[in-house]
């Protein structure tokens, strides 16, 4: 990553000074600033320049590939891209730093996370030339944020614990995580804290047709089973990979990066789940708006879907991206009729409705 | 802005210190209420007092500590109530000697005299002779801690002393020391005082320190000064009952005076009366009441049936006490106890029984009221 | 007060204090408070703050007594006994406040988990840490620091003579330390106290990973922000959670008022304590010993993780994770998380002590309003310490402003309240007459301060310093709203590992944050010839 702007000794000693200066009176005198030295070879026709700051909420590990492949694609462009895995902490920043924005494109996150953003009028609509190879369900129709991967959520157990005490039997319905033989063996990423347990959340409204009732009565009783609900949902996979408990509902594409690192683990995918829409949007005020409208358009690509299917094990929502290996596709597993915007708009109220139910 | 009163008749020679009017409030209560009084220039001047009495509070306004809610501290000519403590030039001695634990004694005698950026070499001198002149030349390495209580209260002073400072101001600094040592560094001070004709401020609440030290005396109770001057007019001309009785033993008999004549009065004390001098700044009038003072030093004591000149008051010896250097008698006259001391008491055999208290007018004191 | 008219010096340091407290402190948290608006409103009838706080004040009533308790042991220990191996317990004092988040409290899942591998692997248990209990017992660990530095901090500024006084008069050593010791140390032990309760109240990590079932405020505004991406309620947690500290201090200041504590008179002694009886001593040493065990089987397992391929399921020796750790944007972390913490810490000890002194020894008005205000931000969560340095000074006419020196301003302030405890716990020990003897020699009170004061406070300063950096180093949620990718540091870093699953390079992350820290405290100790301790206690 093209992050050179380190605290050098001379740099230590300015920033110390700044710092007593701005302490001292409260901020009037110009401090040193550790500007990255620009060390892009300009010399190229590329077609689009500018530098563009990324609040990215991908995997670590996705990050440094996929935008060195954008670079590849438009080496005019510098990317600054700051990564933080967690898309409600970045939502948080674009709307704290709405007064003098610092992103130019929010990338990563289901779009439940954009779309209050656009909503607010913080995003930069553009419906970008390759969004027409996308489905519309996975875009917003104004162009506010596009989707462009999508995620799938399923079951991870853990063999050992699994074949021992539960015999092999993984769950083949959601309802089938209600029997007793579960209890205590069951953790959850938490509704509360995380985009995956609100989707699983809402899967189950879903799947009763919207009868809340009927979902919540499902809800109270899982809670009955569950031992833990895990404030993020990779610190729920982690607890599975040791043992700690059997199994959890989180998603296919974490589930098989744990696999394949060779932990104890296996993946299924329950009948009628929900799924999620990774999506991408651009900050409103962007200085940079040519290389934002770059990165979206590359993003939709099928050489950037492939790459990140290889990176992330994730879907891509191009009919044209196969997914990764042991992977779903989205059209061969059976999926509830996950009303998006219904879930969106109704997040808090059944939050709380939720709370209540189960009195957390 | 300065009363008048306070800077009118400021002769700066003669008086160093001026309280005028001050008083200090903590909360309701007035600690000092309205004193005023005048330090002569290169006294030893102390405030006198049981505790509780305001002195410390009042030593502590002329070093700048507390602000005073009313009044004017006047030293040397200028008045100095909005002048900052540090830039009094009123170096303090405190009670608990409050040296710097972290610096040495050194350290610590010099620690005003970096303060005013005195040069280096006229810093070790004065350093130097300030620790000879409290004897403690050989102990300039040490640290507080491993010094005696003595030795410590020494250092205090030194480090004070050794910035030449226009006042010095003293906290009851002999009070954590034994009587011994109590009685060596009282001369000490004395002579040191002596010696550099310096200005001394000294809070106490021992009546023998305050008589044997003092050129000046200020008694307080309450918040008010009762009564300043030299300490024999403290002592034998006290102006209230109070000040008589807290600065030494005292015979105080309640009487009428019956007659005022010449600068004479004649008080009747219960079947007898006594002719004595009027104070100049007393006013008695006829069938007032007043208290007769008289210490116990300024009677004599005979046998019965002596001849004796001036009043003599026939009496029994109660109980005596042997102090040493006298002989205290407890002496019954018309039911009252006298106190009566006798000097050398070596020189004759001790009295018993039937006597005569011989009382010279010219050594009785009228105190009114 | 007149002394301030007096002394422009003075005057000038107070204004400074004033402005600089208003701006970094009070604008940014007035900012977040006014946020939700009519929020609060629907957030109070909402009713789901009923059960967290709840169950907020359960954890801080409990966990606060026991590692102030905890605390009092450790700092009796290593202040009056003369028990061994003082140096190595010291860094025991401090280690959990190097914690990272998420990955020291994963850690004790691993060990204590319902497949822990003490508790289930070698005593076959599959109690569980989770919920109260669990909560209970980290945060005691996890918290036990603050308690121990500041109360050793008064321990060893007690006065021998006032302990001999009492052994004279005829108390036994227990008596001695029931009826001098423990009185005289309350100033610690407030301080102690309202310092670890507000810091429990105000943990976000160790709830959230162990808590379980268990919802405390802090796990519910950050699941408001993170799931819901409602800043409104989240803030009004926080509000709700400041009030608790409010209330929290003004039982302290009604607690301690108008006492004396000063054990520091201006009279020297070279008398030595009375000793502590030897089964005393080794008691303590048995104590402090397990306490070490566990803290450090704890970090122990950071380490082999640090050092196994995939832990615990591969535990084939590597060195990978940690040659990826210095490789680029992770050395750049390292390097940043050092500067800023170090730069944090030195400002925030000696603004901590300015402010303390100025508090302390002032009698102006609205001292106790200035005081609050340097105490509450213990009761900030980082969070929105961090939001609220996000939204006040992310304003375009302050782009300027480099985004380092916001953080390590973030940093000074929202950790000034240990060392301003410190300071004034230290203060009300030492005689006024100290000042005015240095006053009545000719030292202006800011002189008399730099020159008498502060070398009388070096414990103090200390305090202020070592929990700064500490925190500095380990804080994730004050940064994370304003790291920018030239100024990310180690615990995002961590945070990204974590999230990624990347255990092994996580826990080689955390080492190297952990022993930097160490590292970089003992050097700063050897530089200042001790006046900096690691920890506080000064035997």
């Amino acid at each position: 990553m093209g992050i050179d702007s380190r605290y050098d000794r001379r740099t230590f000693l300015k920033l110390a000074g700044a710092t007593a200066a701005v302490a001292a009176c409260g901020g009037a005198t110009p401090a040193a600033s550790a500007a990255p030295a620009s060390s892009a070879a300009a010399a190229t026709a590329a077609p689009v320049t500018g530098t563009i700051s990324v609040y990215s909420a991908l995997n670590e590990s996705t990050n440094n590939e996929f935008f060195g492949a954008f670079r590849k694609a438009y080496p005019g462009v510098t990317v600054n891209v700051l990564p933080l895995a967690a898309a409600g902490e970045l939502q948080t920043r674009i709307r704290t730093e709405k007064a003098s924005p610092k992103a130019d494109i929010f990338i990563g996150g289901s779009s439940e996370f954009h779309d209050p953003l656009g909503k607010e009028g913080l995003l930069e609509a553009y419906i970008a030339p390759n969004a027409k190879d996308i489905d519309a369900k996975f875009k917003e129709a104004t162009g506010l944020w596009t989707g462009w991967y999508t995620g799938i959520f399923g079951f991870i157990s853990n063999n050992d614990r699994l074949s021992k005490e539960l015999g092999g039997k993984k769950p083949a319905s959601w309802d089938d995580l209600l029997d007793a033989s579960w209890k205590g063996k069951l953790i959850l990423p938490s509704p509360l804290l995380t985009g995956g347990g609100y989707i699983f959340m809402a899967t189950q409204i879903f799947r009763f047709n919207k009868d809340e009732a009927k979902a919540m009565d499902y809800m109270k009783k899982l809670h009955a089973n569950i031992a833990q609900y895990v404030p993020t949902s990779p610190g729920a996979l982690a607890l599975i990979d040791q043992g700690q408990f059997v199994g959890c509902p989180n998603w296919v594409h974490d589930i098989l990066t744990e696999k394949t690192k060779g932990n104890p683990v296996d993946v299924n995918v329950p009948a009628d789940t929900g799924f999620e829409v990774g999506a991408v949007s651009i900050v409103k005020g962007t200085k940079s708006l040519a290389a934002a409208q770059a990165l979206v358009n590359w993003s939709i690509t099928k050489d950037a879907g492939d790459l990140n299917v290889k990176l992330s094990n994730r879907g891509s929502t191009r009919t044209d991206v196969a997914p990764a290996a042991g992977a779903p596709k989205l059209t061969d597993v059976k999926l509830v009729n996950y009303d998006r915007q219904w879930a969106t708009d109704n997040k808090d109220r059944l939050l709380k409705l939720w709370q209540s139910t189960v009195g957390l | 802005m300065p009363s008048p009163s306070a800077l009118q008749s400021l002769d700066a020679g003669a008086v160093h210190l001026r309280l005028a009017h001050v008083t200090k409030r903590f909360g309701d209560t007035a600690a000092v209420d309205d004193i005023s009084f005048d330090v002569p220039r290169g006294s030893f001047a102390t405030l006198l007092g049981p505790s509780g009495c305001g002195k410390t509070t009042t030593l502590r306004m002329i070093a700048g500590f507390y602000d005073p809610d009313a009044g004017d501290i006047v030293l040397g000519g200028r008045r100095i109530n909005e002048l900052p403590a540090h830039r009094r030039g009123t170096a303090m001695v405190f009670q608990d000697y409050a040296l710097f634990p972290h610096m040495t004694v050194r350290g610590n005698v010099s620690y005003g005299l970096r303060l005013a950026k005195v040069a280096k070499d006229e810093l070790a001198r004065r350093v130097n002779e300030t620790l000879d002149f409290v004897g403690l030349g050989k102990l300039g390495d040490r640290w507080p801690n491993q010094l005696s209580g003595g030795q410590q209260q020494r250092v205090a002073v030194a480090r004070a002393l050794v910035l030449r400072p226009e006042i010095l101001l003293l906290d009851e600094p002999l009070s954590n020391l034994d009587a011994k040592l109590r009685v060596q560094l009282r001369w000490e001070l004395r002579t040191l005082q002596q010696q550099l004709k310096m200005t001394f401020v000294y809070v106490t609440h021992d009546q023998d320190e305050a008589l044997s030290l003092s050129d000046w005396i200020a008694v307080m109770n309450a918040g008010k000064v009762e009564q300043h001057g030299a300490p024999w007019e403290i002592y034998y001309r006290p102006k209230t009952a109070f000040l008589a009785d807290f600065v030494g033993a005292v015979n105080l008999v309640p009487g009428t005076v019956r007659e005022v004549r010449g600068g004479q009065a004649t008080v009747q004390f219960g079947e007898r009366s006594v002719t004595v001098p009027v104070p100049a700044d007393t006013s008695l009038r006829e069938g007032g009441e007043v208290k007769l003072c008289v210490r116990p030093e300024a009677l004599g004591l005979a046998p019965r049936g002596a001849t004796t000149d001036g009043a003599a008051l026939p009496g029994t010896v109660a109980r005596k006490a042997f102090l040493g250097d006298l002989m205290r008698y407890w002496v019954t006259i018309d039911g009252r106890e006298w106190i009566v001391d006798q000097p050398d008491p070596g020189a004759s055999t001790p009295l018993d029984g039937e006597v005569l208290v011989q009382v010279r007018p010219e050594r009785v004191h009228v105190i009114a009221g | 007060m007149r002394s301030l008219q007096r002394e422009p010096g003075l005057l000038l340091a107070l204004l400074a204090v004033i402005v600089l407290v208003c701006v970094f402190i009070l604008y940014p948290q007035i900012r977040v408070i006014i946020t939700p608006g009519t929020g609060y409103i629907d957030f109070l009838s909402g009713g789901t703050w009923i059960r967290s706080t709840s169950q907020s004040i359960q954890v801080m009533v409990l966990s606060t007594t026991t590692a102030v308790l905890l605390g009092f042991v450790f700092a009796y220990a290593m202040v009056y006994t003369d028990m061994p191996w003082k140096p190595f317990f010291r860094l025991i004092g401090i280690l959990p406040l190097l914690s990272p988040p998420f990955v020291v409290a994963a850690s004790y899942l691993i060990l204590f988990g319902p497949r822990g591998l003490i508790t289930y692997g070698i005593f076959g248990q599959t109690i569980s840490v989770f919920g109260l209990g669990g909560i209970w017992g980290v945060q005691t660990i996890a918290f036990f620091p603050f308690a121990y530095q500041l109360i050793a901090d008064v321990l060893s500024r007690s006065d021998a003579r006032l302990e001999q006084a009492a052994r004279n008069l005829g108390a036994g050593p227990w008596q001695v330390f029931r009826s001098v010791t423990l009185p005289l140390s309350r100033p610690g032990l407030g301080a102690a106290i309202l310092t670890t309760a507000i810091y429990v109240l105000e943990d976000f990590g160790n709830p959230a990973l162990i808590g379980g079932t268990f919802t405390v405020l802090p796990t519910q505004a950050y699941g408001l922000i993170s799931g819901f991406g409602d800043l409104p309620g989240a803030t009004a947690v926080s509000t709700l959670l400041l009030a608790l500290a409010l209330i929290l201090y003004v039982a302290k200041i009604r607690l301690d008022g108008g006492r004396s504590f000063i054990t520091v008179s201006g009279r020297a002694s070279s008398m030595p304590r009375p000793p502590v009886p030897v089964v005393l001593t080794w008691a303590c040493f048995v104590a402090c010993l397990l306490l070490a065990v566990v803290i450090l089987t704890v970090y122990g397992t950071l380490l082999v993780s640090a050092l196994t391929l995939n832990f615990p399921n591969n535990l084939s020796f590597t060195t990978k994770h940690f040659e990826y750790i210095t490789s680029d944007v992770n050395g750049t972390a390292l390097q940043n998380t050092l500067i800023f913490g170090v730069v944090a810490a030195a400002f925030s000890a000696v603004f901590a002590l300015v402010a303390g002194w100025l508090v302390e020894r002032g009698s102006w008005p609205g001292r106790r309003v200035l005081d609050f205000l340097l105490i509450m931000p213990a009761a900030i969560p980082g969070l929105f310490f961090g939001i609220g340095y996000a939204t006040a000074f992310n304003e375009a006419w302050l782009d300027w402003l480099d985004r380092g020196v916001l953080i390590i301003i973030s940093m000074i302030f929202w950790n000034i309240p240990v060392g301003y405890q410190a300071a004034v716990a230290g203060l009300r020990q030492i005689d006024r007459t100290m000042d005015e003897a240095a006053t009545s020699l000719g030292a202006s009170s800011l002189r008399g301060f730099r020159d008498v004061l502060i070398p009388m406070l070096g414990g103090s300063i200390s305090v202020g310093f070592v929990t700064t950096f500490v925190r500095a180093v380990t804080t994730l949620s004050v940064v994370i709203f304003l790291f920018t990718s030239g100024t990310t540091v180690a615990t995002i870093r961590i945070f990204q590992l974590v999230n990624d699953l990347n255990w092994g390079r996580a826990t080689a992350f955390t080492v190297a944050d952990i022993g930097m820290a160490i590292l970089a405290l003992g050097g700063i100790a050897l530089l200042s010839r001790g006046r900096i301790a690691l920890g506080a206690a000064r035997a």
